[in-house]
């Protein structure tokens, strides 16, 4: 369980996250601009997570750390990616509230309080979005335009802009979500599907690049893909799977009668010379296996979500009283 | 400072030399080093007969524990064993046979005591006959790609190891091969070593067939493990779509031949096309299922692992 209040540890009202690697460059901006925006208030944290640096990241971030008691640096034991980064940071934020940003100064800090004054209206999870997104338009803003329609038709999630790391989260949201592969870009989607969050958007600045390289490329768009799918999936059906498959295994039946039929038109209709030389008999067969292979696959996964899925379903909804 | 203790495990498995020489010519240049070694021997019932050797230095006096399972199993298992048998936090893991001199050992504890999670030797120098040569090359240039990993002689199974570090790294069955690879991606700090290779490793050795199928299996079995546990979708989901798009195709132009009036009701390629189809529904179907249940235990698992806070300049921490 978390530590409470009364234990005597720090616990501030706000954690800020911001995952690292490779920005030597940016950290101490980083870190001057969300003191600036935040303020000489003690009641907030900077959570700088290094993914596996390998320039200078973590001797600044140290050096950040030593000069202010509200900057703390969490330091992964090699490169893991975004997904795990942020939720290493996630697992270390202390405050109420917490808000993501990306570690290259695309974002904003000073839309920190705008967001936080938003979520207090009475949200769980306000994302930003990126107005007068400073980007090359053709190998950037135009996939992610695909992208996010693609997200928003499929998952239901109202979001225009889920490419955004500026967040804020309250923290039961962040207690809810369990981030592994990448999910990062799929945040909003992924709260509603498993904590029942309220979500809203509301738009943030965003600098071009400035410092190091984008790590972003053309050929994520399958991988996208598939995690959508999955997503989708998991959206619809992580209570009843058998539910998906049952429905799939009756539409391969259907096929396999739809076979038999043939075969029986054909030995009718045509009076062919040899009846062994049709093939609809082994057509019916193998749509018969695929058939039963599904409903097979729907009982396993149904006992898996019996088995994995206690701690899950234990996690009850998000839910507010009126005030 | 120099480390005290160190447990020196040996997991008895195939290949065995007499263990009384080999204990002392491991023991001595570790004692000179000031190191005070305990070697535990671990062996399943196949190799009764040489733990009964070990048993016998045991009696004499010696500073050797002598473990054995009751289960026959693979020397991964075997290590574990030790390694949670193990007195000292510094681990030794040493075949039962010589591969390198063993006046190096020492260099490779020291490494581990400095920092370390794990210090592999890698056999310089290396006298072989062609065979071996080709054989270690063909398996080096697979498995690196495959695995991503930098190291250079991955059969060599001489490492010097953090306890913790051992035994928090999954590794079974015939993995232990790998197990450079997948202690460096479980986050931990893995280096080689060069040590001189022992002149009785040189000789001329034969593999029947089986030992090079589990090698590739075992290539194919890390593949997965390293690149599709946490998204298995994308590797079924992958070989679903080419089944599939190869039986859609197919059912597709025998569609159109149907509609300009072809008959297609004796055509094998309508069988092998629903065929195809199926197989890459079914394993995208199981894809899907996999998904699922990644999904349903990511709460019990954690998808990174922290640096280490004893790294050397952890004590300027604020407060």
């Amino acid at each position: 369980m978390k530590s409470s209040s009364n234990d005597g540890v720090f616990r501030p009202h706000l954690s800020v996250v911001v995952p690292l690697y490779n920005e030597e460059d940016s950290v101490v901006r980083l870190v001057e601009a969300v003191q600036e925006a935040l303020g000489p208030s003690s009641d907030w944290e900077l959570v700088l997570v290094d993914d596996g640096s390998r320039d200078g990241t973590v001797a600044r971030a140290r050096s950040a750390e030593a000069q202010d008691p509200r900057v703390r640096l969490v330091r992964l034991a090699r490169n893991y990616g975004q997904t795990p980064a942020m939720q290493a940071g996630f697992a270390s934020a202390r405050g109420d509230v917490v808000v993501t940003m990306d570690g290259d100064l695309q974002n904003d800090p000073a839309d920190i309080p705008r967001l936080v004054a938003r979520l207090e209206e009475g949200y769980d999870l306000v994302a930003g979005y990126r107005e007068r997104r400073q980007d090359v338009w053709l190998t950037r803003r135009f996939p992610s335009m695909i992208a996010n329609w693609l997200i928003r038709k499929a998952t239901g999630v109202p979001i225009r802009d889920n490419g955004c790391s500026l967040k804020a989260f309250r923290r039961p949201v962040v207690e809810r979500l369990h981030l592994y592969s990448d999910l990062h870009r799929f945040i909003p989607a992924v709260a509603a599907a498993t904590a029942g969050a309220r979500i809203t958007e509301m738009p943030v600045r965003h600098h071009a690049r400035r410092f190091g390289q984008s790590k972003y490329g053309l050929s994520r768009i399958a991988k996208v893909l598939a995690d959508l799918l999955v997503i989708v999936m998991i959206r619809s059906f992580r209570g009843r799977p058998l539910h998906l498959f049952a429905g799939a295994a009756l539409v391969a039946l259907f096929f396999s009668l739809g076979a038999v039929v043939a075969e029986v038109v054909a030995l009718n209709a045509f009076r062919p010379v040899k009846a062994e030389a049709l093939v609809f008999p082994s057509v019916a067969i193998v749509w018969f296996g695929l058939a039963v292979y599904l409903l097979i696959l729907g009982l396993m996964a149904e006992g898996a979500v019996r088995r994995y899925g206690r701690r899950v379903a234990g996690e009850i909804p998000l839910a507010r009283e009126a005030a | 400072m120099k480390p005290s203790g160190v447990s020196v495990i040996i997991p008895l498995h195939e290949r065995c030399d007499p263990l009384g020489p080999l204990y002392r010519e491991y023991l001595e240049p570790l004692r000179a080093a000031g190191l005070d070694p305990e070697f535990l021997f671990v062996a399943d019932p196949s190799h009764a007969t040489q733990a009964d050797e070990a048993e016998v230095l045991r009696k004499g006096g010696e500073p050797v524990r002598v473990l054995r399972l009751a289960q026959p199993t693979g020397p991964a298992m075997l290590t574990r064993v030790g390694a949670s048998e193990a007195k000292n936090d510094l681990l030794l893991v040493l075949p039962a046979y010589r591969r390198i001199e063993a006046q190096y050992l020492p260099g490779l504890v020291e490494r581990v005591h400095r920092g370390a999670d794990a210090a592999f030797a890698a056999r310089v120098g290396r006298k072989e006959p062609l065979p071996n040569r080709a054989r270690r090359w063909l398996f080096h240039s697979l498995a690196r790609p495959v695995t991503r990993n930098r190291f250079h002689d991955l059969g060599c199974g001489v490492a010097a190891l953090r306890r913790e570090a051992l035994l928090e790294t999954p590794i079974y069955g015939d993995f232990f091969r790998f197990l450079p690879t997948l202690m460096q991606r479980e986050g931990f700090e893995v280096v080689e070593l060069p040590a001189q290779q022992h002149p009785e490793d040189v000789g001329l050795r034969f593999y029947g067939p089986a030992a090079y199928l589990r090698a590739a299996v075992d290539l194919l079995g890390s593949y997965f493990l390293a690149r599709f546990t946490e998204r298995p979708l994308r590797f079924f989901g992958l070989i679903g779509l080419v089944l599939g798009g190869v039986g859609a195709i197919l059912l597709a132009v025998l569609l159109v031949q149907r509609i300009g009036g072809v008959g297609i009701a004796n055509r094998p390629a309508l069988l092998l096309g629903t065929l195809f189809l199926a197989l890459g529904i079914q394993s995208i179907a199981l894809g899907l299922v996999a998904e699922i249940i990644v999904h349903l235990s990511a709460p019990t698992r954690r998808p990174y692992r922290l640096a280490r806070l004893d790294s050397a300049d952890s004590n300027d921490l604020p407060g």
